[in-house]
């Protein structure tokens, strides 16, 4: 099978993120593979393991490469690096129709991206990538069987009230979720070859895309503070009194019950 | 251009989710600036009594009645919608960030070519008509305003009670019955099973109150003490990434960042010491308490009540006393 993993490099949910002026974040440098795509990664590496084949990471970025290394060093064959200087500015749709047009004539039976990346939030660029390619997606999928013979896949998704398990033909895009796998961490030996490894580069135009093509649909126009809570009331009184307070306080101070 | 502001609406086994309704009063609220018209748009099959609920809350409800919606699968939403959106070319379309709203919305958006803020806590209208979408960043250690290109509709999926749904909403809808656009070649993903989650309760992210403990509870059995508590409330039950990588609870009840955001009028902690991770999935809820043995926990840091005691000895009569009080109420 042919899988390719769509993989991005985020701040760690540890790191400090203030907001410095109305278009600038402050953001720690601290950076990790976003959790969902080395979830991506090793629901990649297991399929192969199992079927043979080939996992290629794919990252759109124009600084960062250690999410592709991170990928290799789990298991991945082999990187590839999009980066552009039109890209700056770009929105999660224009990222998808990058990547969505170099993959489109590569020979992939599944294209595995996270439920969502874990600094922006958004779950856009993998339904989106999908439509653009015109397969099949599924949305946060907890569990994944590939029948390669049929082509096709055995999907389990997380909904509000329960699980629910689909059956969808390949090519398919698929976003994972935690509980799918645990990712295996890799050996230092690997990650010592990871770093030296090659990685492909490529650019907007020799996928034949010009700046028009990128340009974006949302845009960030205000970076805000989140709002800050009131200092907590500690309820100090004794056992059983401050019981009784803190409902009364919900009832008729807070009044949400 | 009909201008109008749409809002996909959401049922489950024939009732519509609440969701739905906090959008559309939202709706009703923009139409009030600007003129437009509010409808909702139903598919599914067998929705007589989701017809009924919505008729106050919209001018229009688009009622595409075909059994191949239930189960939801974007294949039969996507082209269906998209037709629909073609002809009647809305101004905003919204929905719930749910996971048909999270599935369906990114695709039907490239699909469009138009723009879409996900999973936002909060929208504003100007008097001009722009929208203004509000959503959190880096799970809620910044927030992002967002503005819209020029492409219709603008679209947005919204997190629970960020609205409040209108008491009065004073509408009276007209149905309109759209024929769906269903191609049987593109109806490709199959919904072939679907285990329902024990317990009749809401899922965390669509409850209103979110009773959670954390390893602070010691044991899995333990966990009964909770649950009544949230009985009594009529709230659901909610943990830390610590108790379910334990199996001590299911991981759909995880709140954080690895887990789910909630957005409850009232989340009450238990023995959960507040690490980051957890409490970005708890930033948008309206009224936090916890009760920890230790002083110094973090958690309190983001509660607005905060008792440092024993979760053993507080929870049972918490209970109690919650029973006593919503007695006297009636
Ligand atoms: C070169 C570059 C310049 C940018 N400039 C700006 C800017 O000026 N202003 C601004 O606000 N934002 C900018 N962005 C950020 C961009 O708009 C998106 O926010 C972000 O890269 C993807 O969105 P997300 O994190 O919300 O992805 P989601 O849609 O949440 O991601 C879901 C999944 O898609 C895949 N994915 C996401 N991003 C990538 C990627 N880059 N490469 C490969 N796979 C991916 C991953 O599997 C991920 O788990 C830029 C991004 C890039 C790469
Ligand atoms: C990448 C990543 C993602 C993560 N994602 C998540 C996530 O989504 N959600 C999440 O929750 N965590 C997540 N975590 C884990 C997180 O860092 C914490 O380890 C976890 O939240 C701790 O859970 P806890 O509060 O239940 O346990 P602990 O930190 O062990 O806290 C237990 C608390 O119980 C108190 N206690 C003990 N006995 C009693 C008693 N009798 N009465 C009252 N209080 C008592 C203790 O004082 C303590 O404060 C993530 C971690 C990583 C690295």
């Amino acid at each position: 099978m042919e899988i390719y993993v769509l993989v991005k490099q985020v701040p760690d949910p540890e790191a400090i993120v203030k907001v410095k002026s109305d278009s600038e974040l402050e953001i720690e440098n601290k950076y990790f593979t976003s959790f969902f795509d080395e979830i991506a990664i090793e629901a990649g590496l297991k399929l192969k393991e199992k079927t043979g084949g080939k996992v290629t990471v794919l990252t759109v970025d124009n600084r960062r490469v250690d999410a592709l290394r991170r990928g290799i060093s789990m298991g991945a064959d082999d990187a590839v690096q999009i980066a552009d200087p039109a890209l700056e500015g770009a929105d999660q749709f224009a990222l998808a129709r990058t990547l969505s047009t170099y993959l489109k004539d590569k020979p992939f039976d599944l294209i595995l991206t996270g439920r969502q990346a874990m600094d922006d939030d958004a779950g856009i660029v993998g339904p989106a990538v999908a439509e653009c390619l015109g397969i099949p997606h599924i949305h946060s999928i907890i569990g994944l069987e590939v029948d390669d013979q049929k082509k096709e896949a055995k999907v389990l998704r997380e909904v509000e009230n329960g699980k629910e398990s689909l059956t969808c033909p390949l090519p398919a895009l698929f976003t994972c979720q935690k509980g799918l796998n645990v990712p295996r961490i890799p050996l230092v030996m690997n990650v010592m070859k990871a770093m030296k490894a090659q990685i492909k580069k490529v650019d907007l135009a020799s996928l034949g895309l010009g700046p028009s093509d990128v340009s974006p649909y949302i845009k960030i126009e205000k970076y805000v503070p989140p709002p800050k809570r009131p200092p907590v009331k500690m309820v100090k009184e004794d056992f059983p009194q401050n019981v009784k307070t803190l409902v009364k306080l919900l009832r008729e101070e807070a009044k949400v019950i | 251009m009909s201008n109008d502001i749409w809002v996909l609406a959401e049922h489950h086994e024939g009732k519509v989710k609440k969701i739905t309704f906090e959008l559309l009063s939202a709706g009703i609220d923009f139409s009030k600036k600007t003129g437009q018209e509010v409808a909702a748009l139903l598919l599914g099959s067998g929705l007589e009594e989701a017809v009924k609920s919505l008729t106050p809350f919209a001018d229009k409800i688009y009622l595409m009645d075909a059994p191949s919606f239930t189960p939801y699968t974007s294949d039969a939403y996507l082209a269906s919608i998209a037709s629909l959106i073609k002809e009647h070319q809305p101004s905003i379309l919204l929905g719930g960030a749910t996971s048909t709203g999270k599935d369906l919305f990114p695709r039907l958006a490239m699909h469009l070519q138009t723009g879409y803020a996900p999973d936002c806590t909060g929208l504003s209208m100007g008097e001009d008509g722009k929208l203004t979408a509000r959503r959190p960043l880096f799970g809620g250690k910044v927030f992002a305003e967002m503005a819209f290109s020029e492409a219709r509709p603008r679209m947005a999926t919204v997190r629970n009670n960020a609205f409040l749904v209108n008491e009065n909403p004073g509408k009276s809808a007209k149905v309109i019955s759209v024929p769906p656009h269903i191609d049987p070649s593109l109806l490709k993903k199959k919904v072939t099973g679907f285990e329902k989650a024990t317990g009749a309760k809401l899922d965390i992210t669509e409850a209103d109150i979110v009773v959670a403990a954390g390893r602070g509870i010691k044991a899995p059995e333990n966990f009964k003490l909770i649950e009544d508590l949230a009985d009594v409330l009529n709230g659901s039950v909610g943990t830390t990434r610590a108790t379910v990588d334990e199996g001590w609870r299911d991981l759909k009840d995880q709140i954080g960042k690895s887990g789910k955001n909630i957005s409850a009028k009232l989340y009450m902690a238990f023995g959960i010491s507040g690490a980051i991770h957890h409490v970005l999935g708890i930033g948008t809820c309206k009224t936090v308490v916890a009760v920890d043995t230790d002083p110094n926990a973090l958690i309190f840091n983001y509660a607005d009540y905060g008792i440092a005691g024993d979760l053993f000895q507080i929870v049972p009569a918490l209970t109690e006393e919650f029973k006593k009080a919503l007695v006297a109420d009636q």
